[in-house]
């Protein structure tokens, strides 16, 4: 069993950015590459000592934040900033650009996450109650019909109801014997291949039983194969199995 | 009792029994055989009065487009010592980002939430779907045909929500656009003092 702590709870390699960038008081539209590139890797490694699950989302943020920084260092092409005839202008694209609208989208959206959770809580305050059960009143008739349902409401209908079902479930749950074991299923199929006339179709074993049944099934037929009681053949690529009692019986 | 009082309580009598169900504005109309008109109007003098009574502890609430009898805000606390056990914490800030993201953007594709946070949100997504806070809906055409993911009216409800219009508007930073006008501002002016001494040169 491992523990994993984090550290100040960033929720991610922006979260981590934007913190810096706050606590660095630095303008956004002006970031120091250097300074806040350190700042970023010194964190890192202190996160690294606690084995973060994300950090390899946080280290090609720091591959970006590097390439950056390195890209600023590169001399700025000086030339005229206008063409010959005086019109055209091609400013040098700040190479911080993109960084900069992804750490202002995500602002956005962690902003409107607290926002979120304070209408939440606003919410929380007032309790209100099941619809009553009205069954013994007669029915009430579903749904107005002059209102088109689609699959969504079909979808949100469900949930609904596992909802209430997680809420009523009992906080106890019973474990239900496998129906068959292994031995009686072993049984059971060689009695099916016997009445069959000593062979039987693969597929027609599987025709009825839940995911359970149907994995001992499978094992049955993997022991009686390895007992050499049955023999799977298949006549061509993409045949279907046949199994069949083994000539001989049980000798070899 | 005149018509306006008995509409008023033929609806508080619907919205008693409906619970957190609800009832739209037109299910009352309907229920109700009145317009929805009167139906509003009989809302609000409900809503005035439950909010005037001091010696009532409900009032009336518009969630999910559905309006429902809640219990006061104020109360809230004494209403907790009816329970045993404390509502868990209401869900992670991992969650809430997603939530946030995937109710602004919908429908969204898993890959444009991760895009955004900069980080993998399969276990929040799983676990706000788990919740019923959000659905899948409909696949997007493009390659691999990814899950689109909207909101659900249980996620209205919960947030205190009456549509996807009450959300907050999401706080544009408007610093940017400031910067890039001042920027061409003293461009066109560094422009104009060139025209202006080549005019002078002719």
């Amino acid at each position: 069993m491992s523990y994993n702590v984090k550290l100040e709870a960033f929720e991610g390699p922006l979260d981590l950015l934007l913190h810096l960038i706050n606590r660095l008081e630095i303008d956004i539209y002006d970031i120091p590459m250097a300074e806040l590139t350190n700042q970023y890797i010194e964190h890192l490694h202190t996160m690294r000592v606690l084995q973060l699950d994300e950090l390899s989302e946080y280290l090609v943020l720091a591959a970006t934040l590097i390439e950056i920084k390195s890209k600023m260092l590169l001399p700025v092409h000086e030339g005229d900033v206008f063409d010959d005839d005086g019109t055209d202008f091609e400013p040098e694209e700040d190479p911080r650009e993109e960084l900069i609208a992804r750490i202002l989208e995500y602002k956005q959206y962690k902003e409107a996450a607290v926002q979120l959770k304070e209408s939440a809580e606003e919410r929380a305050v007032h309790f209100t109650k099941q619809p009553s059960d009205m069954e013994n009143y007669g029915s009430i008739p579903q749904a107005d019909p002059a209102e088109e349902l689609d699959v969504f409401d079909l979808v949100s209908a469900f949930q609904k109801m596992l909802h209430r079902r997680r809420l009523k479930a009992p906080l106890s749950a019973s474990i239900t014997n496998n129906e068959r074991s292994v031995g009686e299923k072993m049984d059971e199929i060689m009695g099916v291949i016997v009445r069959k006339g000593g062979h039987c179709v693969f597929d027609e074993l599987f025709e009825e039983g839940d995911t359970g049944g149907l994995v001992v099934t499978f094992l049955s037929i993997l022991e009686l194969m390895k007992r050499r009681d049955v023999v799977v053949r298949q006549q061509g690529n993409f045949d279907r199995l046949l199994i069949s009692l083994a000539i001989g019986g049980t000798e070899g | 009792m005149n018509d306006s009082k008995r509409l008023a309580a033929v609806l508080e009598s619907f919205l008693f029994v409906a619970g957190e169900e609800g009832l739209t504005l037109k299910q009352l109309a309907a229920l109700s055989v009145c317009t929805e008109g009167e139906v509003t109007e009989a809302l609000d003098g409900l809503l005035a009065a439950y909010e005037s009574r001091e010696d009532s502890g409900i009032t009336l609430r518009q969630y999910g487009g559905g309006f429902q009898l809640v219990t006061k805000a104020e109360f809230a606390e004494d209403m907790k010592r009816l329970f045993e056990n404390p509502p868990a914490k209401l869900m992670t800030q991992a969650a809430l980002e997603v939530l946030a993201i995937i109710a602004y953007k919908q429908p969204v594709t898993r890959v444009e939430v991760d895009e955004i946070r900069g980080v993998k949100s399969e276990r929040a997504i799983q676990t706000l779907a788990s919740k019923g806070f959000i659905t899948e809906k409909g696949r997007l055409e493009a390659s691999g045909r990814p899950i689109l993911y909207a909101t659900t009216p249980y996620f209205l409800d919960r947030f205190g929500l009456n549509s996807l219009e009450d959300l907050p508007p999401l706080l544009l930073e408007n610093e940017e656009e400031e910067d890039t006008d001042l920027f061409l501002t003293k461009f066109q002016d560094m422009l104009e003092a060139q025209d202006e001494e080549g005019g002078s040169d002719a």
